[in-house]
C-alpha cells in the first residue's frame, strides 16, 4: 500500500495551514525587530544613570579623592583599611547590621504573629489596610513625626514621655545617641510591619482552607498550625520578603538622619548607618568631603547586600511545592 | 464505637434566611455506613461539617454515643474526616501526612510509626511512604487521605465526596474498597455523595436530602421500592422513575386512557383528586394494548435496552436529579438486552403488577400501599 | 408531548423561626488559646496605635506647641479661639516655601511618573512578549537595579550631572528620577505583561496588524491596570523621595516638598515652631492618605505583587 503512487505524492506546499504559519512566522520576525527599539530607551537610561555610576563608585572606592576639584588617585585597598580603622565606619557597619537583623527578625516575628491571628479574624482586611499605611508615607515625615513625639524635655515632653509620665514612669531620653538606634529599630518595625504582613497574608490566603480544617480536626493549636501549615507553605514568599527586607534595610538613611540629629547636619556617629556614612562623607556638611572614602563605604554596601541576598537565597532554597 | 444522633440540627449561613440544614433528625447506628445523598447544594457537606465541628450549629444538637458534642471542638469529638480534595499537606511525605494527626496528639514516635505502617499496609501504600503527594496518582492520594483517617482509630468517619476526583473506573473500584474496609473496621461512617449509584451501592442506609430537609432515610432496597415522595422516587434509580400526573375518578387513576386502581387506603389518604403515578422503567410490560408510545431513542447496554419514548400524556420532571436526564422524553422503558427495538417503533405499555407507586399530587407524599 | 409539571414540594419546611442575626461560629473559632488571645490583643492594640497616631498628626497640625506637648489628645483650640485655625498651615505654605514646593512636586512627580511608565512599558513588553532569546537574563539585569542602594551611585552621578550643568536643576532631577525608577517599574510591568493572554495578540497578527500597532491598540489597553498601578506607585515613591532631592537640589526655588520639609525641620526645631513643622508633615502626608483611602487595594497589591509571585 505504501508503494502506491497516489498516496506517496507529497502534499501541496501551499495548504491553508502552511499559509497561516508562514504568515505568523513572518509576523514573529517583524515582532522581534521591535525588541531593541522598545528596550533601548529604558536600558540606555538604566545603564547610563545606574550601572555606569555604580561601576564608577566601585572603581573610585580604590582611589584617594577629596571631591570636586581634586583628581582621584589609585591607592589600592587603602580606603578600606582606613574604613575599618575608623569608629564612624564601624558604628555605621554595626548599626546597619542591627537594622538588617534585629529589626528584620522583629518585623518578621510580628508579621508571623499577625498571620496566625489575622487569618481567622473578622475585619482582617481593614486591619491590614491600616497597618500598611506607614509604607506610603515619606520616611522623612515619619522620622520627624517620631522625633517630635519622642522629645525629652521636662515640662514639655513629647507624646511618648507624656504618656510615660502620666502612668508614673520616668521619662526617657529616647533620642540620645546611645538609645536612638533602638528607637529607630522600633520605628522601623512599626512602619514596615504592614508591608510584610500584607505580603505574607497574600501568601497565606492562597493556602487552601481545608488544610487548616484538617489541622483543626487534628486539634492543632495556632502555633502548630503556623509551624506545620503556614510556615512551610509560605516559605518561598518568606524568602523573597527576606530579600526585600535586606535591600530596604541596607539603605536606611532618612529615618536615622532626622531622628538622631538636628536635621541640618549629620547626627552623632554612634547612630550612623552605611547610607549615612556615604552621605556624610560626600554631601553632608560636617567636615571636608572625602569622596574616595564615601565610595569605598558604598562598595561595602554593595558587598554586604550581595553577600546577604545570596546567603539568604541559599538558606531558603528547597524543592518547590505546588498546591 | 458509637452511634451518631442529629437532633433537630439546624444551620444558617449569614445573609440567608432559609437554613442550609433544617431541623435534621437522624440516627446512625453503631458501625453503620450511612450515606447522605442529594443534589448539589442541598446541605450534605454542611451536615457533615457540623458533625466534624467545622461549622457552628444554630439549633438542635449532635450527639456521638451518649456525648453531646454540639459545642465541642473537632479534636474532642473523636472523628476523622476525608475531604473531597483529600487535604493532603503538599510539603509532607505520605508517612508524615498519615501520621500528622498522631503527631499533633503527641503520640510517642514508635507507636506512631507502627500505626502508620499498619495503615499503609492496609491501603497498599507501603512503597510510597517517602513520596510527596504531588508524585502520587489520584487513587493513591485518595488512599493516603483514607490512611490519615484510619490511623486515628476514631469513633466516626466523615467522608465528603471522597471519590469525586477520581475517574469513573477507579471510582467504581475504590467504592467497593472503601465499603469493605469500613465493614472490616466496623467504624460508624457518614459518607456524603451526590451520586445516587454510589449511595445505593455503598450504604447500609441512605439519607436523601433536599434543600436542607431530610426526605427519607432507609435501606437502599427500602428507598428503591418504597420512595417516600416524588422527589426521592425521581432521584433514586437510574434511569429515573417515570412520574405521571393523573386524575383520580372513582377508585382509579387514569393514565393515557388506561385506568389503574387505587386501594381504599390510598384513596382515603389522598388530599385532592390528583395523583402522581410512578412506574420505573423496568415496571412496564410491552404488549399489544395499553398506553401507546413511540420509541425516540434506543440505549443499548447489551444486558438491557432502555427505550426513551414519547407519549401523549403529561409527565413530571423532578428537578436536579442526580444524573441530568438528557432526553426530555416522557417515558423510559426497559426491555431485555438486544431485543431489537428501533427508533420510531410503536409500543403499547401496561404497568406490571405491583410496580405502580402512587403519590399525592398536592403534597408529593407517597400514598400508603 | 406535553410540558412537564414541576414536582410538588415534599417534606414541608418547618414553620419559620426567625433566623439568628449571626450564625454561630464553628467551635474551633471559639476555642481558648493563649496565643490567639495575646495575638488578638496585640493586633488590635497595634491597629489602634496607628489610628491614634494619625489622629495626633492631624490635630497637631492645628495646635500651638504648648498644646502639642501638654494636651496631646485634646482637640486643637488656641488658634481657633484666635480666629486663625489655619495658622500653622499658612506658616508652612508661605514662610517655609511649601506653596512653591507643592507646585514643583506636583509637576515633577506627574511628568516623571508618566515618562517612567512610557519608557518602561515598551521595555517590559519587549522583554516578555517578543520571544527574543536573552530576554530573561535581561529582565534579571534590570531587576538587580532594584537592589542597588542609591547611595552607591549618587557620587559619580552627581559629578557627571554637575559637569553637564544638570544639578540644582529640575530637568536634571526629572532625568534622575526617571532613570532610577526604571528597574522597579520594568520589573512590575513584566509581571503584568506576562499574565496577558496570547490569543488577542495572535488574532491581531492574523488580521494583519503590524506588531507596532498591535502593541498600541491591543497590548497597552489590556495592560492598562498594570500601567495605572505603575503610575500610582511611582507617584507615591517620588512624592516621598528625599535623598536624591537633598543631593541634587540646593536652591529653595527648586525644592520639592520632602526637600522643603527637611529644611524646615532644622529651622523649626530651633524656633520651637512645632505647629508649623507638623503642618508641613501633614502637607506631605495627607495627599498620600487621600490617595491611599481611594486606592488602597491597588496600591497594596501593586507594592506586594513582585513578592507574592
Ligand atoms: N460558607 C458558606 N457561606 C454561605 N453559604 C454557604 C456556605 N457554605 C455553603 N453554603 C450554602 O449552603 C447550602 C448547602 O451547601 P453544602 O452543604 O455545601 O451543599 P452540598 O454539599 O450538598 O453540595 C448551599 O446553598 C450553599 O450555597
Ligand atoms: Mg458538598
Amino acid at each position: 500500500m505504501a508503494a502506491s503512487p497516489q498516496t506517496s505524492r507529497p502534499a501541496p506546499v501551499t495548504s491553508p495551514e502552511a499559509d497561516v504559519t508562514s504568515a505568523a512566522g513572518a509576523h514573529l520576525v517583524r515582532k522581534k525587530r521591535l525588541f531593541w527599539p522598545f528596550l533601548l530607551p529604558a536600558i540606555g537610561l538604566y545603564v547610563l544613570f545606574m550601572v555606569v555610576p555604580t561601576v564608577a563608585t566601585v572603581v573610585l572606592g580604590f582611589t584617594s579623592w577629596q571631591g570636586a576639584g581634586d583628581t582621584p588617585e589609585f591607592n589600592g585597598v587603602g580606603n578600606f583599611t582606613e574604613l575599618f580603622a575608623s569608629d564612624a565606619f564601624l558604628y555605621s557597619f554595626l548599626n546597619t547590621l542591627l537594622y538588617i537583623f534585629v529589626a528584620g527578625v522583629g518585623t518578621f516575628l510580628l508579621a508571623f504573629l499577625f498571620t496566625m491571628v489575622l487569618r481567622e479574624m473578622r475585619g482582617g482586611k481593614l486591619v491590614r489596610a491600616i497597618l500598611f499605611f506607614p509604607n506610603i508615607v515619606a520616611p522623612v515625615a515619619l522620622g520627624m513625626f517620631f522625633s517630635i513625639i519622642m522629645i525629652y524635655r521636662p515640662n514639655r515632653q513629647g507624646l511618648v514621655n507624656y504618656l510615660l509620665e502620666s502612668i508614673g514612669v520616668d521619662a526617657v531620653k529616647f533620642l540620645a545617641p546611645e538609645n536612638v538606634t533602638w528607637v529607630v529599630i522600633g520605628c522601623l518595625i512599626w512602619a514596615s510591619a504592614g508591608f510584610y504582613i500584607t505580603i505574607l497574608m497574600a501568601a497565606v490566603d492562597r493556602i487552601p482552607p481545608y488544610l487548616y480544617e484538617d489541622a483543626d480536626i487534628a486539634g492543632a493549636t495556632p502555633w502548630q498550625k503556623f509551624r506545620n501549615v503556614t510556615l512551610p507553605l509560605t516559605w518561598d514568599v518568606i524568602g523573597v520578603a527576606g530579600v526585600l527586607w535586606t535591600i530596604g534595610a541596607i539603605k536606611i538613611f532618612e529615618l536615622v538622619f532626622v531622628l538622631a540629629g538636628p536635621g541640618t547636619y549629620s547626627p552623632p556617629i554612634e547612630s550612623w548607618t552605611l547610607g549615612l556614612y556615604v552621605f556624610d562623607r560626600s554631601f553632608g556638611t560636617a567636615g571636608s568631603p572625602e569622596y574616595g572614602m564615601a565610595c569605598a563605604a558604598a562598595v561595602m554596601m554593595i558587598a554586604l547586600v550581595s553577600v546577604l541576598v545570596v546567603a539568604l537565597r541559599r538558606l531558603m532554597r528547597r524543592e518547590t511545592i505546588q498546591f | 464505637m458509637a452511634t451518631v444522633t442529629f437532633d433537630g440540627t439546624t444551620r444558617y449561613y449569614a445573609g440567608n434566611p432559609t437554613p442550609a440544614v433544617d431541623t435534621l433528625d437522624l440516627e446512625v447506628a453503631d458501625g453503620e455506613f450511612l450515606v447522605l445523598v442529594g443534589p448539589s447544594g442541598c446541605g450534605k457537606s454542611t451536615t457533615l461539617r457540623m458533625l466534624a465541628g467545622l461549622e457552628g450549629i444554630d439549633g438542635g444538637a449532635i450527639r456521638i454515643g451518649e456525648r453531646d458534642v454540639t459545642n465541642l471542638p473537632p479534636k474532642e469529638r473523636d472523628i476523622a474526616m476525608v475531604f473531597q480534595n483529600y487535604a493532603l499537606y503538599p510539603h509532607m511525605t505520605v508517612a508524615d501526612n498519615i501520621g500528622f494527626h498522631l503527631k499533633i496528639a503527641k503520640m510517642p514516635k514508635e507507636e506512631r510509626v507502627k500505626r502508620v505502617r499498619e495503615a499503609a499496609a492496609l491501603l497498599d501504600l507501603e512503597q510510597y511512604l517517602e513520596r510527596k503527594p504531588a508524585k502520587l496518582s489520584g487513587g493513591q492520594r485518595q488512599r493516603v487521605a483514607m490512611g490519615r483517617a484510619i490511623v486515628r482509630r476514631p469513633q466516626v468517619f466523615c467522608m465528603d465526596e471522597p471519590l469525586s476526583n477520581l475517574d469513573a473506573k477507579l471510582r467504581v473500584q475504590t467504592r467497593t474498597q472503601i465499603a469493605s474496609l469500613q465493614r472490616r473496621l466496623g467504624v460508624t461512617t457518614i459518607y456524603v455523595t451526590h451520586d445516587q449509584t454510589e449511595a445505593m451501592t455503598m450504604g447500609d442506609r441512605v439519607a436523601v436530602l433536599r434543600d436542607g430537609i431530610l426526605q427519607q432515610c432507609d435501606t437502599p432496597i427500602g428507598l428503591f421500592s418504597r420512595p417516600a415522595n416524588v422527589f426521592v422516587a425521581g432521584f433514586i434509580g437510574s434511569p429515573g422513575m417515570n412520574l405521571i400526573p393523573a386524575a383520580v375518578s372513582g377508585e382509579s387513576a387514569t393514565v393515557g386512557g388506561m385506568s389503574i386502581p387505587l386501594t381504599p387506603a390510598q384513596r382515603a389518604a389522598l388530599t385532592s383528586d390528583r395523583v402522581v403515578v410512578g412506574i420505573r422503567p423496568e415496571g412496564w410490560s410491552i404488549g399489544s394494548s395499553g398506553v401507546s408510545a413511540v420509541v425516540e431513542v434506543v440505549e443499548e447496554l447489551g444486558s438491557d435496552q432502555y427505550l426513551y419514548c414519547s407519549a401523549d400524556i403529561p409527565h413530571v420532571e423532578v428537578a436536579e436529579s442526580a444524573e441530568e436526564r438528557e432526553a426530555p422524553h416522557a417515558f423510559t422503558v426497559r426491555a431485555p438486552g438486544m431485543s431489537g427495538w428501533h427508533r420510531g417503533d410503536k409500543l403499547a405499555l401496561t404497568p406490571q403488577a405491583g410496580a405502580v407507586h402512587f403519590f399525592d399530587a398536592a403534597t408529593g407524599d407517597r400514598l400508603p400501599d | 408531548m406535553s410540558a412537564p409539571e414541576s414536582a410538588p414540594e415534599t417534606r414541608v419546611r418547618r414553620e419559620h423561626r426567625t433566623p439568628p442575626r449571626k450564625p454561630r461560629p464553628a467551635p474551633t473559632a471559639r476555642g481558648f488559646s493563649p496565643l490567639r488571645i495575646v495575638g488578638m490583643a496585640f493586633v488590635w492594640l497595634f491597629t489602634a496605635l496607628n489610628v491614634v497616631i494619625l489622629y495626633w498628626l492631624v490635630t497637631a497640625a492645628f495646635k500651638t506647641p504648648i498644646e502639642i506637648f501638654n494636651k496631646p489628645f485634646h482637640l486643637p483650640y488656641t488658634w481657633f479661639e484666635r480666629g486663625d485655625p489655619f495658622r500653622n498651615l499658612r506658616y508652612a505654605w508661605e514662610n517655609a516655601g511649601f506653596g512653591n514646593a507643592f507646585l514643583v512636586t506636583v509637576a515633577l512627580v506627574a511628568v516623571s511618573s508618566v515618562v517612567i511608565v512610557a519608557v518602561a512599558a515598551p521595555a517590559a513588553y519587549a522583554l516578555t512578549r517578543l520571544g527574543v532569546r536573552g530576554s530573561n537574563p535581561m529582565t534579571n539585569f534590570f531587576a538587580i537595579g532594584m537592589g542597588i542602594p542609591f547611595q552607591t551611585l549618587v557620587i559619580p552621578l552627581f559629578i557627571g550631572m554637575a559637569d553637564l550643568g544638570l544639578t540644582n536643576n529640575l530637568f536634571g532631577m526629572f532625568l534622575v528620577y526617571v532613570a532610577l525608577s526604571l528597574p522597579f517599574t520594568v520589573f512590575l510591568l513584566t509581571g503584568f505583561f506576562k499574565s496577558l493572554p496570547d490569543e488577542l495578540e495572535e488574532a491581531a497578527a492574523i488580521d494583519g496588524a503590524s506588531p507596532f500597532r498591535t502593541f498600541f491598540t491591543v497590548m497597552l489597553p489590556l495592560a492598562r491596570g498594570g500601567l495605572i498601578t505603575a503610575l500610582i506607585l511611582n507617584a507615591i515613591g517620588l512624592w516621598n523621595e528625599t535623598l536624591l532631592a537633598i543631593v541634587f537640589l540646593t536652591d529653595n526655588a527648586n525644592f520639592t516638598l520632602a526637600r522643603a520639609l527637611f529644611t524646615l525641620y532644622g529651622a523649626a526645631s530651633y524656633q520651637s515652631e512645632y505647629g508649623g513643622l507638623i503642618a508641613g508633615v501633614a502637607i506631605v502626608v495627607l495627599p498620600m492618605l487621600v490617595m491611599y483611602i481611594l486606592l488602597a487595594r491597588r496600591i497594596i497589591t501593586g507594592l506586594t505583587l513582585g513578592a507574592g509571585k
